[in-house]
């Protein structure tokens, strides 16, 4: 060691006298690469949280995921079908274009064009026209009262673009320029690597006090802590493996992060299959599984019981309801029994193959053979999953569901007959669980809609056509220096205030 | 030689025209289908039938084939669907880091490997042949993202010399550039010490030596020529596996190289890129075979007459 102590003293030495004056830079390492920079045309968190920083949108949500101004100042609704919005004058683009009306009506109409195929179109289908009376005020028409129309807008797939920045990039646009209004402006994206932004002193909040930002894909769990032990990275923002978040929460050399996660995890069961049909049968699975032995072994911990069939951060969750379903393997046989199936049945479960998944699907396969239902786990791809499970898969299927962030978008897509052959996969149809959802975006009153949903919350307990399991946390981590960093539970964190400290 | 290297290069049109009807039938037959996953879990199927139609893949299994075919012939790959980039462009932007790696796994195969194997042989059953050996064996059978792994806790953290992952300096590709070439290394090790073996015992080695020449003269001219033809078969073929192996390594020390672009379409169902990918894959290893033949004609006059007799 003696010999290799001034070696290691002179490295160090060129070491800092090549760091140049210090510029507050930040290195996040996220699971993958991003796929593109156009908010209209990738589905993926990872292009999700650079496109946060780079664009902004009408309004926003904030870290308890309640609404709040962006680019729109303020809004109103003249009647129930329309909504104005009235919008901060003097903000630019990075691209030095002015930021107007027109700029919002043509983010919204490129992302509801089928050309675009925008997979954020969803979250529009209740648009009728998008107007720009004047430059700083934006009228929107819905077909029907929508209520979660604010919460659609939030999305980073309705991200407003310029477009001249666009139509001046063409197909590149997303891969070579990337033009919001942002507190960071996009400087280049080294595909497969890494993406880098840098501070966009026009902002209209005022520029952020970092000054540039670079988001690194590293697939590896073991690389990312070891990158982030070894001062490569300084933040990782979610997606941190649960059997080391113990570890490192103990470790005073970092500062960790933990929310819950607006996605809970259940296993669905095709209530067109034998026996799933019968709700006796699903009551009895659902009192068959312990679900915190599911938090403990899968999870480490880092997950609750689901209370329902929300998350508890969406807006809309009943903050009275507790854990559905107790472990209860007397009352699940009890139940079997006056279904007809006192010697249990046969089942498959069908998974893929992430490691979380897979693994709750062994421990319920377990749990079910306690009670005598004998199922056998199928592993498939994940695009094979989701395209049988919507047609209709043979049993049951392990899939999560994380919604837009309101009681709406974490129901009606999974629950409501109208999405049979879609994303209602449990193929489920119930007149009471259906006029609820519809209730409960028709009107415009907030608290009144709060009331519908606490009540289809517990219908869809009741009926359960899926076996509730959990709610898992978010987790993150970073170095020390790192300062102001707020996780947020859409996984979508932006870092506007974040500041290193030396 | 040149009619023999032309032809040779003839032969891999059927063989690329092969890979490229098995990748596409596979890419296709496969469930699940990239609208799917592009639209994630809460598209309805009116979507996914739109998106599928945009993207061509509505029309019959054949007619997509011949449009790729044509396509491909003029250079073009498609655009990938997910990022939308041309898929050649994304090729030729990540084959670099990828055929550097391959490069450097080979050379620290080989400058390791066959010194390891000559100083094993020439001194049998010795010691050193023992320690040899058992390092071979060893950098055989250990996974190498293990390696990869201590290798990173070793340089990275116990003593930080080296950046754990990403593609921006020369310290970034000496990890992987071990963890790539150790079982390369080792096969290439245990190869030469027996092919030495052998050759040491040749009646032409002994007539060499009994004329006086000197033993490392021997050693160079009449043993180590003769031990490199097995030697450059196995570095040929190891090179091949090593373009397509390094995905592993790739992902351990987030490299963007082609291997992790191809696992990524795979996932993705990004048809495009995956052809595309396994088709330039698939170029790149007949390439090199054929390099290999060469070398050996290089190396062996009797070859290297087979050849010429052959016009």
């Amino acid at each position: 060691m003696k010999v290799f102590r001034p070696v290691l003293c002179a490295l160090l030495l060129v070491a800092a006298m090549s760091v140049p004056a210090f510029a507050a830079e930040i290195r996040l390492a996220q699971v993958a690469d991003i796929s593109s920079l156009d908010p209209h045309k990738v589905s993926d968190i990872y292009s999700a949280n650079v496109i946060r920083q780079i664009y902004s949108n009408l309004v926003q949500v904030n870290e308890n995921m309640e609404i709040v101004p962006d680019l729109a100042e303020s809004w109103e609704n003249p009647d129930d079908l329309t909504w104005i919005f009235h919008l901060r004058k003097g903000i630019t683009f990075h691209n030095g274009e002015p930021f107007t009306a027109k700029d919002v009506k043509y983010s919204i109409e490129r992302i509801r064009n089928p050309e675009t195929a925008s997979p954020g179109a969803t979250h529009l289908k209740e648009v009728q026209s998008v107007e720009a009376p004047d430059d700083y005020t934006v009228k929107i028409v819905t077909k029907r009262p929508f209520a979660p129309m604010l919460m659609s807008l939030t999305r980073y797939e309705t991200s407003i673009l310029n477009e001249k920045a666009v139509s001046a990039s063409g197909a590149d646009y997303g891969s070579k320029a990337a033009v919001g209004t942002g507190p960071f402006k996009f400087v280049e994206w080294s595909r497969g690597d890494k993406v880098t932004l840098e501070k966009n002193p026009e902002y209209f909040r005022g520029p952020a006090v970092l000054d540039r930002v670079i988001y690194r894909g590293i697939p590896e769990d073991a690389t990312r802590l070891i990158e982030l032990e070894s001062g490569g990275v300084d933040l990782i923002p979610g997606n941190f493996p649960y059997q080391e978040f113990a570890n490192i929460e103990k470790n005073d050399k970092y500062l960790t992060y933990k929310v819950p996660a607006m996605s809970t995890l259940y296993m669905g069961l095709n209530t067109e299959v034998k026996p799933f049909g019968d709700k006796l049968v699903r009551q009895a699975m659902n009192y068959a599984v312990d679900k915190q032995a599911i938090v403990d072994a899968v999870y480490f911990g880092f997950a609750a019981p689901s209370r329902g069939p929300l998350s508890p951060v969406i807006w809309g969750f009943d903050p009275t309801r507790t854990a559905v379903y107790p472990y209860d393997p007397v009352k699940a046989k009890e139940l079997l029994k006056q279904a007809g199936y006192a010697d249990g049945f046969d089942m498959t479960i069908y998974s893929d193959n992430r490691t979380e998944r897979r693994s709750a699907a062994e421990l319920i396969q377990a749990y079910l053979a306690e009670v005598g239902i004998r199922a056998n786990i199928e592993l498939m791809e994940w695009s094979a999953l989701l395209s049988t499970s919507a047609k209709g898969i043979g049993g049951a299927f392990m899939l999560g569901w994380t919604g837009t962030g309101d009681a709406d978008g974490g129901m009606t897509p999974v629950y409501h007959s109208a999405n049979i052959g879609s994303s209602n996969r449990f193929r489920y149809k119930s007149e009471g669980i259906d006029a609820l959802l519809d209730k409960g975006t028709a009107t415009l009153d907030q608290d009144a809609r709060k009331k519908v949903y606490a009540e289809v919350q517990e219908l869809i307990t009741e009926e359960c056509p899926l076996v509730f399991m959990i709610s898992q946390e978010l987790l993150g981590a970073s170095s020390k220096k790192v300062q102001g960093f707020k996780l947020y539970p859409n996984m979508i964190s932006p870092l506007y205030t974040v500041t290193l400290s030396e | 030689m040149l009619r023999y290297f032309t032809k040779r290069l003839i032969f891999l049109i059927p063989v690329l025209l092969g890979v490229s009807i098995v990748i596409f039938a596979i890419v296709h037959l496969a469930p699940g289908d990239p609208a799917e996953v592009m639209l994630g879990p809460s598209a309805t199927q009116e979507d996914i039938g739109k998106l599928r139609e945009q993207l061509g893949l509505t029309k019959p299994l054949y007619v997509q084939y011949w449009i790729f075919l044509t396509n491909a012939l003029k250079g073009d790959l498609g655009r990938s669907i997910k990022s939308n980039a041309p898929v050649l462009e994304e090729i030729l932007e990540r084959f670099p880091a990828t055929l550097t790696l391959a490069s450097l796994g080979m050379l620290f195969a080989i400058t390791v490997g066959l010194p390891l194997g000559v100083l094993a042989a020439l001194k049998q059953n010795t010691w050193v042949d023992a320690l040899c050996s058992f390092f071979a064996l060893v950098g055989f059978s250990i996974p190498n993202f293990w390696v990869g792994l201590m290798l990173m806790l070793l340089l990275s953290i116990t003593i930080p010399i080296l950046p754990s992952s990403g593609f921006d300096s020369w310290k970034n590709l000496i990890m992987p550039t071990i963890v790539l070439g150790i079982q390369t290394m080792a096969v290439i090790a245990r190869m030469t010490r027996s092919s030495m073996l052998e050759v040491i015992r040749q009646d032409y080695v002994r007539t060499a030596r009994a004329k006086g020449i000197s033993d490392r003269l021997v050693l160079t001219r009449h043993i180590l020529t003769n031990v490199m033809i097995p030697v450059v078969t196995i570095a040929g073929i190891y090179f091949g596996h090593s373009l397509g192996g390094v995905v592993i390594t790739e992902t351990i020390f987030s490299i963007p190289g082609l291997g992790r672009l191809i696992v990524d379409a795979i996932r993705a169902q990004d048809y495009p890129v995956v052809q595309g990918g396994v088709l330039f894959f698939a170029l790149c290893v007949g390439i090199v075979n054929l390099l290999v033949d060469l070398l050996y004609a290089v190396l062996d006059p009797r070859i290297k007459a087979q050849y010429r007799s052959a016009k």
